[in-house]
């Protein structure tokens, strides 16, 4: 009987271990370290000042997303430029456990904290107290609800991103047609945000009104739901001028159910965000007109800001000795005139 | 009573449900009829709601399998993403869409296999060993291409529009005498099942050792062989569900198929396949798929917004099941 069953566990293992190594296992490193991992790393750094190197522990959402994951690596490729810092990117599934993830490293006290959090509003707490333990905290993205929770943060810009895309679609279409709007996830205040600037500056853009928005649905940012919800709609209206897509990995999936329905002469696509994919069907021309980038490039800056503030230096050109409180990047309009020069910041 | 009048009985219960269910069906259709006249009751439509529940649908005949044998399969979603990208690589930069369908398939059965040992041979509960399994193809799904999506374009054998023959995008989008393919594979895969349901000695296995094992081990019926098969089965349906998902989108996805084993759980529980086991009807999921693919349909097509939809989606499958329970006895 035990030896049955040993033998069932070996074969299972057996089986599993098949399985990776059969899919080429040789996918490299992963910076990324989960939380557990934290513990056994814990006081590899001491918490020093400005003398030798500086301890930076970054913390993200899981990296399993287009524009996620080119915010990992932008930061970890930031890191490896310098040679005094001692850089540490730990991912979490969900904001419970970015929560405590990052109480685990309040008690290894890095010189500084970076993080992108789930949800502002509910790390709020824990970054306040990565604060109170003297540990500075720069905030990327997604804003904290108290001004005590970070000393430095550096965000994008949802809310000039749905003014970016109104203004666009409205000129392209003289302000007259059928807009639809392929919102990301119903309920977090990025989605809310980037639909909120679309519709306020439509109607600025277009006083006399002559745009309608015909349908406004969530495809939470994953291609298939952006698919099928589509493709709903493509069934429902019969003159479709625009679409408003929050974010280029879900528009794959959009301009998927335009294309399977043969209806890329009638409309225009924008995603959101600045994919490579995208970049490469708007150098193309067609279905897929523009995307507004929302610069993945903030994470680099933010270990910028990190190992500055672990050194207690600022940036040279920019209000020495201190580091600026905050930093809004604008968003950027790429479209097939001006592709040629935000390629490089294209992230796949 | 005696036990052939009870048998008799469970049968008309059974046809009632199946009943019930399919005038769910037609509710929700004529409602979509009377809200959207001019585009809901359309051939278009029709053709778009079942391409739409092709996967789930394909995904609920394996699942009803599993829970007739008072199984569960948590595990289908992940499948369908690790399947999707093992074969993505494989094919990626250059393969072919046999090669795709091979390793996705194959991929998809392996784990599904791991589940079907894991139970029968390491007697872990079915909950928790494909509980793990909804953890590992996850996993391995992210591993495989460093978390980032396979582009599967290049197999559509031409460029858009109406693509080759048994190109890859041709299972998504192609048609064969005015019917996608994926909605022919999805019904033939749905009477292929009913069949092995319901007319070979497999079927009656099936039902019999999840209504009660140790009678049936008794009469003889191969309980373990017939618990690994299900699983094994199920796996399968990944695969193939895997296989008409990536054609649909040109790509292959590691966040795809999140949460669509509740959605094919769902389907089946509300068509009357009873979750303790035992008993199963394949006409009950089929009516169960197209009353989640109506429901959808119907709500994006009315633009509602998704907490509403939520709220909507709800009450429509409680009001179902409540319409159709034929033996509440508490």
């Amino acid at each position: 009987m035990s030896l049955k069953r040993l033998i069932a566990v070996v074969g299972t293992m057996a089986l599993i271990s098949i399985g990776v190594a059969a899919c080429g296992g040789g996918d490299d490193d992963t910076t990324a370290e989960t939380a557990a991992d934290t513990s056994q790393e814990a006081g590899g750094s001491g918490g020093g000042g400005s003398s030798g190197p500086v301890s930076i522990t970054a913390s993200v959402p899981p990296t399993d997303h287009g524009w996620l994951g080119a915010i990992s690596k932008n930061a970890q490729a930031q890191a490896d430029k310098y040679d005094d810092v001692d850089f540490k990117l730990l991912e979490a599934a969900d904001a419970d456990s970015q929560a405590q993830q990052i109480q685990q490293v309040i008690s290894e006290k890095p010189d500084v904290l970076v993080v992108l959090p789930q949800d502002g509003e509910s790390l709020t707490p824990v970054a306040q107290q990565a604060e109170a333990a003297g540990i500075p905290v720069v905030n990327i993205d997604r804003l904290f609800t108290q001004p005590d929770a970070a000393t430095a943060t550096i965000l994008g810009d949802n809310y000039q991103i749905g003014i970016l895309a109104a203004d666009y679609i409205a000129e392209e279409l003289n302000c007259k047609g059928n807009v639809v709007e392929i919102q990301g996830l119903a309920g977090i205040s990025v989605t809310q945000e980037r639909t909120e600037g679309f519709t306020d500056e439509l109607k600025k853009a277009c006083p006399d009104g002559g745009i309608e928005v015909i349908a406004q649905q969530p495809g939470d940012f994953d291609p298939a739901k952006g698919l099928t919800v589509m493709e709903n709609i493509l069934q429902s209206e019969d003159q479709i001028d625009a679409v408003y897509t929050h974010d280029d990995d879900m528009a794959q999936g959009v301009v998927q159910a335009i294309r399977n329905a043969g209806r890329d002469d009638e409309m225009f696509l924008t995603g959101v965000g600045g994919s490579s994919d995208a970049m490469e069907q708007i150098e193309e021309g067609g279905l897929y007109r523009a995307t507004f980038l929302y610069n993945p490039n903030m994470a680099a800056t933010a270990v910028t800001m990190a190992r500055l503030l672990a050194l207690g230096e600022g940036f040279p050109e920019l209000v020495p000795p201190e580091v600026p409180r905050q930093i809004i990047v604008p968003a950027a309009v790429v479209t097939q005139d001006n592709v040629g020069e935000y390629k490089k910041y294209a992230f796949n | 009573m005696s036990s052939v009048g009870a048998l008799k009985n469970r049968l008309g219960a059974l046809e009632f449900q199946e009943y019930a269910l399919g005038l769910v069906v037609i509710a929700l259709f004529v409602a979509g009829s009377i809200l959207r006249p001019e585009t809901f009751p359309t051939w278009d439509n029709v053709r778009n709601m079942l391409t739409q529940a092709s996967i789930i649908g394909v995904l609920a005949v394996g699942m009803t399998f599993v829970i007739a044998t008072s199984g569960i399969d948590l595990s289908v979603g992940s499948m369908v993403a690790a399947a999707g990208v093992f074969g993505g690589i494989l094919v990626d930069p250059s393969g072919s869409t046999l090669l795709f369908v091979l390793g996705a398939v194959g991929f998809a059965v392996l784990l599904g296999t791991i589940n079907a040992t894991a139970i029968t041979f390491g007697r872990v509960v079915p909950f928790i060993a494909t509980l793990a399994m909804f953890s590992i193809a996850r996993g391995l799904a992210l591993l495989l291409n460093d978390k980032l999506p396979v582009g599967l374009l290049d197999l559509n054998g031409g460029s858009f529009g109406e693509p080759a023959p048994f190109s890859l995008l041709w299972f998504g989008t192609g048609k064969v005498l005015g019917i996608p393919v994926s909605v022919w594979i999805f019904l033939g895969i749905v009477i292929g099942g009913w069949i092995l349901l319901n007319r070979t000695r497999f079927g009656r296995y099936v039902v019999a050792v999840g209504g009660n094992r140790e009678a049936a081990r008794i009469a003889g019926v191969p309980v373990r062989k017939v618990i690994f098969s299900v699983y094994v089965l199920s796996g399968l349906m990944a695969g193939i569900a895997t296989v008409l998902l990536c054609a649909r989108l040109g790509s292959a996805s590691p966040v795809s198929g999140n949460l669509y084993e509740l959605d094919a759980i769902g389907a089946v529980v509300i068509g009357g396949t009873s979750l303790a086991g035992g008993r199963a009807t394949m006409v009950g999921t089929f009516l169960g798929v197209l009353t989640f693919a109506l429901i959808f349909s119907l709500m994006t097509q009315l633009d509602l917004s998704t907490e509403i939809q939520q709220v909507t989606k709800g009450a429509i499958v409680l009001g179902a099941v409540l319409l159709q329970r034929p033996e509440a006895r508490y």
